[in-house]
């Protein structure tokens, strides 16, 4: 091919390329001839699907002229498939958002502001909790309405606790403290067996050899074991919401030395080459396999205890910390895409699924805990007949939480703690170093 | 003009699907965009900010030590293979099947599956191993062990794959030939090295070029596995790409480290190539 | 190394010893092949409670179909794996033709710029397609082919420089006297492609027809990003659509998803295999 040939060509791939990238428009959902909108909505959990489905089919009920089409994927394709929709302008008109992404997308002008519509139609924000709303709020403009909400508490083995002479209600009651450990790594210490039935506080015991370990932790980014440690110190992880991350603040190293210890000091927690993410045993299996009695865990994974332990697991609070108690607090809300065709009917959509009579049907499934409150005895009622006290977790919201960071630099920050912090818990890094270093790579990163 | 028109139709989807796209890439790599505002131009200054990134470099290093572990322990897995499979033996079919059915998994389940295999107290490879009295280490939380578990996946997926082109290589090489090495007295050695291997070379010529290129590319099993971790030990270049690409929203940057992984291959590949060239002594055409 | 070994009947005992040894290599080989399908087969039979709970190599008991009735009914399997069958085939079917003819012409065909253009092909092999996947998005939305079977099939369906390396490189082996005789019959070009080139190719072609096959088969991220409803959905994407944000969603599904999808490759591998396996030949570039 001639030299001039080949230029023609990559020009004329160049042009049409960049027109790809400044051409604002395109449509994401459809309207038909007879007036009929079709909208997409996104969602990453295979578990939620069905409930979500018999949602919509009450909503187009309700609406004759829009239909809703449910595009599933997993979490782990969920964001780069949205990325290139974005980029596209090909997104859905409604997807489910997370507080990791939901600052750039806000920055990005990707979500619309649903202020104007809340507005318009004289929507009462006030039935949701004004922690899980504000989560969604950024300068004045609201970006989501939330969907549900879920914090970390303590899921453990029934017949484990018993033969340890605990009981569900002085496991909430335990604290720990820095100097020693404090009453809940004494509760860890009964329940951490070696092979020849020694306790890591007896002479003789043999840390190699662990039968049965008091707890099991994991976290891909601390929402599930640190963050809660943190809180219960008084550990703050940014300044201030969209400021700087203060991991590296002694509250916080404290509280991740307190984690680090469990495993690598007392001997009361599951190894991290164990459980370290993404090639550890999930928290469920650790508990199905008897390897740890008790393990901190998010309320989404009720189903799975169920699955593997039927119901011969229980609830319990977080231990309180040096400064009290505390626990993550998060929750996903639905976000209208400001490329929508179909702005108006995407809305209809994104407040129906706020709605108290579309929670409801989600609630009944016992997945998730719902985005208003006044439901959360609904969600408990549901678990109570399938033998399990879950209300731990809404005693836990109540109180002190730690909201997930609010931060343009979440990427950031969930690439380089995984890494830093599972060689923490390996023992391979200084708690002080990883948080060093996690907290001014992640703050490089601020937009 | 015969040429061109049996050529269209590839050549269609060539400058399309693949030179237009490429294309794309090496003009976002001189802009800064996160795919969903607007571009911006910034030059030259992704490849300025590569030069002093520690990481890309750190994945570079990692990239080429799994392929120096990946590469010749497949090949010549693969080589022993298909000399052994290349007879007339019971079974033989059924074995063929067997050895490249690793090569049709899929990913999804496979990373499940080998993450259980390599789990250090329930894993099936430590169990075994405690069967001789070995402590076998955590292997996936090991920076010294992480990688060649990773060339190991990759080898236990890709062998038998190769095995099917040598193996093909090898029942091209005519009989006569070692007819005539057995009446000069030729013992099995001398077969092999005289005979075998250098007529090999045109199968072993492209094995090697694309197993090479497609293993400087490798990403699903470290997707899988292990994220790059653990202490950053497994990151390779295109697992780095794609984490800049696709989770920190640096499409300018993630396609100007494709560039320097393109270069890269390229050398390796035109090396291969020389090499390959100088000594392909017979020629079939 | 040669078949000089096979003649069976009269082994002397170190010839048996050799031979014995030698199934045993093979035999331990083949059962580190087989080991994790038996693991994911294994897996997939069991009750979500056992999966978790026990090891892996612990024998399914009481085994259960569920996993594989739940991912073919619940979860929408057989629609999506219908159209993977349709996608893989013409993907297939096209790669084949078009490969073997730009690779006759890059082989035998004398023109301006033939080499640049295969060494073209051989180079675009080297880009990570990863990072080509945004622009190549970017044109199929402004061809209109977002969520539809063209979408899904165009990109390779007009061969790859794989295909077109592997097939040129057999091409390159078959004797020129063959064409220079049937020219003088007053053979076409076309024709010497039909009646002698593609006939002595059968292996290769049938070699290039699997690798497509299976590698489309098992294609998640293209069909991922071009896809987006249900009614193009392919079995990958609706396999790596059963895994939650976290580790504990569903993993007896994901496994028994995977072992229905291996099915149909096995199947393909069988059919084609007698094609591939004896006599075929590349050689060196020149």
């Amino acid at each position: 091919m001639s030299v001039s040939v080949r230029r023609i060509l990559a020009g004329a791939a160049t042009g049409a390329l960049l027109l790809g990238l400044t051409t604002g428009c395109g449509s994401s959902g459809s309207t038909s001839s007879d007036g009929t909108v079709t909208l997409r909505y996104a969602i990453w959990d295979a578990v939620q699907k069905p409930a979500l489905e018999k949602s919509i089919a009450a909503f187009e009920k309700q609406h004759p002229n829009i239909k809703v089409k449910i595009e599933l994927n997993a979490w782990a394709q969920y964001w780069s498939k949205l990325q290139t929709q974005l980029a596209g302008r090909t997104a859905p008109d409604v997807f489910w958002d997370h507080v990791a992404y939901f600052p750039q997308f806000a920055q990005q002008g990707v979500l619309a502001d649903l202020t104007p519509y809340i507005k318009a139609d004289k929507l009462d924000t006030s039935v949701y909790d004004p922690k899980l709303l504000s989560g969604w709020e950024q300068d004045g403009k609201q970006y989501g309405l939330p969907k549900d909400w879920d914090t970390i508490a303590q899921v453990y083995n029934k017949t484990m606790l018993k033969a340890a002479g605990l009981t569900q209600e002085q496991l909430s009651a335990l604290s720990w403290n820095t100097a020693d450990g404090g009453t809940f790594v004494k509760a860890l210490q009964k329940l951490t067996i070696d092979e020849n039935g020694k306790h890591p506080d007896e002479a003789g015991f043999d840390s190699k050899h662990v039968k049965q370990y008091g707890l099991a932790l994991a976290s891909p980014n601390g929402q599930t074991d640190w963050w809660n440690a943190a809180t219960q110190n008084g550990c703050k992880l940014q300044d201030k919401a969209w400021g700087k991350w203060t991991i590296d603040q002694p509250s916080c190293v404290e509280a991740i030395q307190f984690i680090r210890d469990l495993r690598l000091k007392y001997h009361v927690a599951v190894p991290a080459s164990v459980t370290n993410t993404p090639n550890g045993a999930a928290l469920p299996q650790v508990m199905a396999r008897k390897q740890a009695a008790v393990v901190w865990d998010g309320s989404w994974d009720l189903n799975a205890y169920q699955s593997s332990m039927q119901d011969n697991f229980g609830v319990a609070e977080l231990p309180s910390g040096p400064v009290g108690k505390g626990t993550v607090y998060n929750g996903l809300s639905n976000a209208l895409y400001t490329g929508s065709a179909h702005p108006k009917e995407a809305w209809e959509l994104v407040k129906w699924l706020g709605s108290e009579e579309s929670q409801k049907i989600i609630v009944a499934t016992g997945s998730v805990w719902p985005g208003i409150p006044t439901l959360n005895q609904e969600f408990v009622d549901v678990w109570k007949k399938k033998g399990v006290d879950v209300s731990a977790f809404s005693e836990e919201a109540a109180g002190t939480t730690t909201g997930y960071p609010l931060t343009t630099s979440s990427a950031t920050y969930n690439i380089k703690v995984l890494d830093a912090f599972n060689q923490v818990w390996l023992g391979q890094q200084s708690a002080q170093k990883a948080a060093e270093s996690v907290n001014e790579q992640s703050n490089a990163a601020v937009k | 003009m015969e040429a061109y028109i049996l050529l269209t139709p590839s050549l269609i989807g060539f400058l399309l699907f693949l030179l237009a796209p490429i294309a794309g890439v090496v003009v976002i790599s001189f802009f800064d965009w996160n795919l969903m505002g607007s571009p911006r131009f910034v030059g030259l200054a992704n490849y300025r900010e590569i030069a002093g990134d520690s990481e890309v470099w750190r994945a570079v290093r990692n990239t080429v030590y799994y392929v120096v572990l990946n590469i010749p322990a497949q090949t010549v897995l693969a080589l022993l293979l298909a000399l052994a499979m290349n007879r007339r033996m019971r079974g033989g079919k059924v074995l063929r099947v067997l050895f490249v059915l690793p090569w049709m998994a899929m990913p999804v389940a496979l990373g499940i599956v080998w993450n259980w295999a390599f789990d250090p107290q329930h894993g099936v490879i430590n169990q075994f191993l405690s069967l001789f009295g070995v402590d076998g280490p955590a292997w996936l939380s090991s920076t010294t062990w992480a990688m060649p578990v990773l060339a190991s996946v990759n080898v236990w997926q890709y062998t038998g794959y190769t095995m099917l082109f040598l193996l093909a290589g090898l029942q091209a090489i005519p009989e006569s030939l070692y007819e005539a090495a057995d009446l000069d007295g030729a013992g099995p050695v001398q077969r092999f090295f005289r005979i075998t291997l250098p007529l090999l070379r045109p199968s072993m010529f492209f094995v090697l070029v694309t197993n090479t290129i497609g293993s400087f590319q490798m990403f699903d099993t470290v997707y899988v596995m292990t994220q790059g971790g653990p202490g950053g030990s497994t990151d390779t270049m295109n697992f780095h790409i794609y984490q800049q690409a696709f989770q920190l929203f640096r499409s300018g940057y993630a396609s100007a480290l494709a560039m320097l992984l393109f270069a890269l291959i390229l050398l390796v590949t035109a090396a291969q190539v020389l090499y390959f060239r100088k000594r392909t002594v017979y020629d079939f055409s | 190394m040669s078949s000089s070994i096979t003649s069976s009947s009269s082994m002397s005992i170190p010839a048996v010893l050799r031979r014995s040894t030698l199934y045993a290599i093979l035999l331990i080989g083949a059962l580190l092949s087989v080991g994790p399908y038996l693991l994911t087969l294994n897996a997939a039979f069991k009750r979500p409670a056992d999966l978790l709970s026990t090891d892996a190599w612990t024998p399914a008991h009481p085994a259960t179909f569920a996993n594989f009735a739940d991912v073919w009914n619940q979860y929408g399997m057989s629609s999506f794996l219908l159209h993977t069958l349709a996608v893989s085939v013409v993907v297939t079917a096209g790669q084949v033709v078009f490969s073997a003819m730009a690779a006759y012409a890059l082989a035998r065909l004398e023109f301006p710029g033939r080499d640049w253009l295969f060494w073209g092909y051989l180079a675009t092999m080297m880009v990570p397609q990863m990072i080509t996947l945004v622009p190549l998005f970017l044109m199929m939305r402004d061809l209109g082919m977002v969520d539809t079977y063209a979408g899904l099939v165009l990109p390779t369906v007009f061969g790859t420089p794989y295909g077109v390396f592997l097939v040129r490189q057999h091409f390159m082996t078959i004797p020129k006297d063959l064409e220079s005789a049937a020219r003088i019959d007053g053979a076409t070009t076309w024709g010497i492609f039909v009646r002698i080139m593609l006939p002595l190719s059968r292996p290769i072609l049938a070699t290039l027809a699997t690798i497509t096959f299976i590698n489309t088969w098992n294609n998640l991220i293209w069909p991922l990003i071009i896809t987006n409803s249900d009614r193009t959905r392919v079995i990958t994407v609706g396999i790596a659509a059963l895994q939650g944000q976290h580790a504990s969603d569903l993993p007896h599904i994901v496994l028994a998803g995977a072992a229905i999808a291996l099915l149909p490759l096995i199947v393909v591998f069988l059919v084609f295999q007698r094609h591939i396996v004896r006599s075929i030949a590349l050689t060196g570039l020149k």
